[in-house]
């Protein structure tokens, strides 16, 4: 079990890097007492985007396969929480089968679209487009639901005002609430219960993942990303391997959209849309697709800038957009790879290897 | 028999690169197949290991017809490829590329092992933790032989696997060869080197415009008259003798 959290596939394995993250730890468990409730708000809403972002890491950047469309499987998931807890009523068990649902139906959805996309072999850019135009048919479709025959059981789908509060109805949106004992426990999206939920929830993922990626599974995954032709003649079915990441990639994006939904009570079709899918590839990009930690980082602090931007004019989408491409252009592998002692690989020093070793 | 193709056919447009092909390698036995560009050699070394798929014909392996497995199918049946590029992941730690092949089959403390006693008889022990893109091409030609090998194949597919060698490395790689074939592995060795084959001095196949043009031990194939002058012309029988 050491050698699969501390293994060799995902970066920061030194002592540095466990010190720092035992620190954020800590600075991160004391936060909520430290910062008011509209902060802890927007904290809470950066936080909840982490796990889509890590399973974008997985996906892109362990798998090689770059997603546009990870935010149709956020929608895909907030909105099948809202329709079950709508059509359930609410209380602690309506709740928990919504997030189940949820999470079900997302990953479905992901394996029999990944079985589409990879079992004709698709590969590159050609992935990318697929998964933007699903999300993008899945925004327009929804968009023209305002109309009152647009019900799934007792949940009107309510076009661009989408479900929830908005939607002129007297549909209620509950946030993620758990049976406990006589009573149910409400995570409401500005308390620190929630805060504390998704802090557990980042952990669990993260450990999770770090196993993952340092398993069978993830050595096999990153020879996928460097060269699909040889992993497959030796032995591995790379369409089944690449169907399996993109599905846990949707797994934890359908996460991030149910959080979303229980944070703000309300889900609207924008959440599929061009921005929404295209802000999380920045994220990634900009800190570090090629590890889990710095690309959950990457999603809190990008986010946190961006609302900082926008506070002060309209400029926050231009200033993600030049990340992005400085972060193609000078850092391929993000800002993680200007970090001490993260480099996955040991290279060989001139003395060892003479003058071969370093050139790339 | 380990490997047999009959009448196996691969056409691109109008183009015969292999055609009506029928062909087999005994277990423990090392051919070599010849050619120059366009010969199909090539073409058949794809459809050999289901990267490309025939047009017609069957391919069996023993008594399983593999036509139209996959290569990853055609890997775990125990079909391992040298690939003619280096064969090795650039980005990843030499030993992690060992595992790739190693943990399909071993786990835990036995992978351990194998994975040390590979990596020593490579001679990569003190780079286990380089990426492979920092090797050498020749380390880099080994440890891609030594993944192939990894996989404990009983056929063992090579596509030149000497380009880019010193004339030692070449002469190590034929003692190799011999090596792998003393331990029961059958292999096919497409090549264009004749220094190469005529030191291996295997039985080895003649490719031309898609057919299987002459077969035979290499002395027979270089005292061929037929082949020197349909197959080689004068520039390459002057080659051949070399």
């Amino acid at each position: 079990m050491r050698s699969l959290i501390n293994g060799k596939i995902e970066p920061g394995r030194s002592v540095f890097f466990w010190f720092a993250f035992a620190a954020a730890a800590v600075v991160m468990a004391v936060l909520p007492f430290e910062i008011g409730r509209y902060t802890l708000l927007n904290f809470n809403s950066f936080l909840l985007m982490t796990f889509l972002a890590a399973g974008l890491s997985l996906l892109w950047g362990f798998g090689g396969v770059l997603s546009l469309g990870q935010s149709a499987f956020f929608g895909i998931g907030g909105y099948a929480y809202g329709i079950i807890v709508i059509n359930l009523s609410s209380g602690g068990w309506s709740s928990l089968a919504g997030l189940i649902g949820g999470l079900l139906t997302a990953t479905v959805v992901a394996a029999v679209l990944g079985w589409l996309v990879f079992y004709v072999r698709l590969r590159g850019v050609y992935v990318g487009i697929v998964t933007l135009v699903v999300t993008l048919v899945i925004e327009t479709f929804l968009n023209q639901t305002a109309g009152p025959q647009w019900v799934v059981g007792s949940a009107h789908l309510g076009g661009n005002n989408g479900l929830g509060r908005f939607s002129g109805d007297i549909q209620q949106l509950s946030s993620l609430t758990i049976p406990w004992g006589a009573h149910d426990f409400t995570f409401m999206g500005s308390s620190k219960a929630f805060y504390y939920l998704l802090l557990g929830l980042m952990l669990v993922s993260y450990f999770c993942l770090r196993i993952l990626v340092n398993s069978r599974f993830g050595i096999a995954l990153t020879a996928i990303r460097e060269d699909p032709d040889r992993a497959e003649s030796i032995g591995y079915d790379v369409r089944l391997l690449q169907t399996v990441a993109f599905s846990i990639g949707a797994l934890l994006a359908a996460l991030s959209g149910i959080l979303y939904v229980s944070w703000g009570n309300f889900i609207t079709p924008s959440v599929f849309g061009v921005n929404a899918n295209i802000l999380p590839v920045i994220w990634v990009a900009v800190a570090g697709r090629k590890s889990i930690a710095a690309s959950m980082v990457g999603a809190v602090v990008l986010q946190w800038g961006a609302q900082a931007l926008a506070i002060q004019g309209q400029y926050a989408l231009i200033i993600q957009g030049a990340l992005l491409v400085l972060a193609v252009l000078l850092l391929p592998d993000g800002i993680l790879s200007l970090g001490p002692g993260m480099s996955r690989l040991r290279l060989p020093s001139r003395r060892t290897t003479g003058s071969v070793a370093l050139r790339r | 028999m380990l490997l047999s193709v009959s009448a196996l056919s691969k056409h691109f447009g109008g183009v015969r690169a292999v055609d009506q092909v029928t062909w087999s390698i005994d277990v423990g036995e090392t051919r070599c197949i010849i050619g120059p560009n366009g010969a199909g050699k090539s073409t058949f070394f794809q459809l050999l290991i289901g990267r490309l798929k025939a047009d017609a014909g069957e391919i069996r392996l023993r008594d399983r017809v593999i036509t139209s497995c996959h290569p990853f199918e055609r890997a775990r049946l125990g079909i391992a490829v040298k690939p003619q590029t280096l064969g090795v992941f650039a980005e990843l730690s030499v030993e992690h590329n060992m595992i790739l092949p190693l943990q399909r089959s071993v786990h835990g403390r036995e992978l351990e092992a194998q994975l040390k006693t590979r990596l020593e008889a490579l001679g990569l022990s003190a780079k286990r933790n380089f990426p492979a893109r920092a090797l050498s091409h020749g380390e880099r030609q080994w440890l891609g032989l030594g993944m192939a090998m990894a996989s404990s194949p009983s056929l063992l597919l090579l596509d030149e696997p000497t380009a880019g060698m010193s004339p030692a490395e070449t002469e190590q790689t034929v003692s190799v060869i011999r090596q792998v074939a003393s331990t029961g592995v059958s292999v096919i060795v497409v090549e264009h080197d004749m220094a190469f084959v005529r030191s291996l001095a295997v039985r080895t196949t003649v490719f031309h415009q898609g057919k299987v043009f002459a077969d035979g031990s290499i002395s027979e194939i270089e005292r061929n008259d037929e082949v020197q002058r349909l197959y080689l012309g004068s520039h390459g029988a002057a080659k051949l003798r070399q």
